[in-house]
């Protein structure tokens, strides 16, 4: 059976938890990271040694690690995985593109707000980092309305794909987080579409801790 | 198939990658100086390939395409260069992984030291600040030289790919920033100068630029 180490909590261990739902994959999961530790002890470091979550292990014992690498993978030797991540070069980088921007560009400013408002106490949060956030994720959140999704449903040309679900996570941390959202109905039209999914809703759209 | 068009200066890191790939591959191309210093990309003529505002793009029939890891992969991919990125999901994963950690892992951790130190940014001038991301980065080098160590040859394993290119690329800014105390990574230096024969090495990788 496939395994996946890490917390629920995490936004990366959750696109490949949502990913293995998708494809109708039984897995097993072992609590790692946060409070649950395991990390940096020696055979955890021996699979993934930047003492983050996700990791995966296969049944023939590859392991790998990187949350949207894992999710490639996934749809590379499971049946099933090519509808969510098509093979021609050009499709493919379309939706690669929103993967990588998703690390590149998406992380920082809603790592911030999570950070900020889930797990930092209201006497210390800084308000000038949340400012700066809000423009930040302000900025690319309209990239998505106005450019991945002003003619289509989902990011990538192609349907839904793993970009969708690279990216939903900060998408449902970022209607859920008590913060001033600009109006962005494309945007709000693309959450409501994810969560008819309920692989969605079991490991993404879930309170956040 | 009209030649490949590339926007980006080329003292640009991420536009550096797409450069050395297309040597490796043979590639020819047009390129032109978008970016800070040169032509803005907020003009709506970039805006229009790129809506980030960000170098670098190509531009082939296929259309405008951005994000410098999912270009190289995209060129490698289009021009069946399977060493440079393996088609057995495994050895895929090996190489795409360790891009991915470049973006993510890495990238995170030079930017306060280097905006700081090379680029003198006030922004980022506080030596505490500069001094945690010094460590930061170097803690990373640990992990990739213990990776080094491992393959005994390159990133992904046995062969040069396109990880090698991305890596390499962050080694030369890391040898080009003026860090006081560097901790030794033979592994590393063992591995940058296995990168030397590449072709682009030269122009594109270890030219002095940063
Ligand atoms: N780029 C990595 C990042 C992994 C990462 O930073 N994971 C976080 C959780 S989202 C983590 O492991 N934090 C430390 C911990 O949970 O102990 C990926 O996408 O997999
Ligand atoms: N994640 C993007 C980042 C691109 C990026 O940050 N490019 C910088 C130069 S290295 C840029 O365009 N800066 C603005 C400018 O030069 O005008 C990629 O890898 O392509």
């Amino acid at each position: 059976m496939i395994t996946v180490w890490g917390r629920t909590s995490s936004v990366n261990v959750m696109k490949v938890l949502w990913l293995l739902d998708e494809l109708g994959i039984p897995f097993e999961r072992v609590e790692a990271g946060g409070a649950f530790g395991r990390t940096r002890d020696p055979d955890y470091a021996a699979m993934n040694p930047n003492a983050t979550v996700p990791t995966l292990v296969m049944p023939n014992g590859f392991t790998l690690w990187e949350s949207n690498s894992i999710l490639r993978y996934l749809c590379r030797t499971q049946a099933g995985g090519n509808a969510f991540y098509p093979e021609a070069p050009e499709a493919r980088a379309d939706v690669e593109r929103w993967m990588d921007w998703t690390l590149a560009s998406m992380n920082e400013p809603m790592r911030v707000l999570f950070w900020t408002f889930v797990r930092t106490p209201e006497a210390e949060r800084d308000m000038d980092a949340v400012a700066k956030a809000l423009v930040a994720g302000g900025r690319l959140w309209r990239i998505i309305e106005e450019v991945a999704l002003a003619d289509r449903p989902f990011l990538a040309p192609s349907g839904f794909s793993i970009a969708d679900i690279a990216l939903g996570g900060f998408l449902h941390r970022w209607f859920a987080l008590p913060i001033e959202r600009p109006d962005l109905p494309r945007l709000r039209a693309w959450y409501e579409r994810l969560l008819l999914r309920p692989a969605y809703r079991t490991h993404v759209a879930v309170p956040m801790t | 198939m009209t030649r490949l068009r590339i926007l980006g200066k080329a003292s640009s890191i991420n536009v550096r990658k797409v450069l050395w790939t297309c040597a490796e591959i043979g590639l020819d191309y047009r390129r032109e100086d978008w970016g800070s210093g040169f032509a803005s990309t907020r003009d709506p003529a970039f805006l229009v390939l790129n809506p980030n505002a960000l170098v670098p793009v190509v531009e082939d029939d296929n259309g405008a395409l951005w994000e410098s890891n999912t270009i190289c992969r995209y060129l490698a991919a289009e021009h069946g260069r399977t060493d440079l990125l393996p088609a057995t999901p495994r050895a895929r994963a090996e190489v795409e992984c360790w891009m991915d950690w470049q973006a993510t892992a890495l990238n995170g951790a030079w930017r306060h030291g280097f905006m700081g130190l090379v680029r003198r940014d006030p922004a980022f001038a506080d030596p505490a600040g500069i001094a945690a991301s010094l460590r930061d980065w170097a803690a990373m080098w640990a992990i990739l030289d213990g990776r080094l160590g491992t393959t005994g040859a390159h990133v992904a394993g046995a062969g040069f790919t396109l990880a090698d290119v991305v890596l390499g690329l962050s080694w030369n800014r890391w040898l080009m920033t003026p860090v006081e105390a560097r901790p030794a990574f033979p592994a590393i230096d063992a591995w940058y100068d296995r990168l030397g024969p590449r072709r682009g090495f030269h122009a594109h990788c270890g030219n002095g630029v940063p």
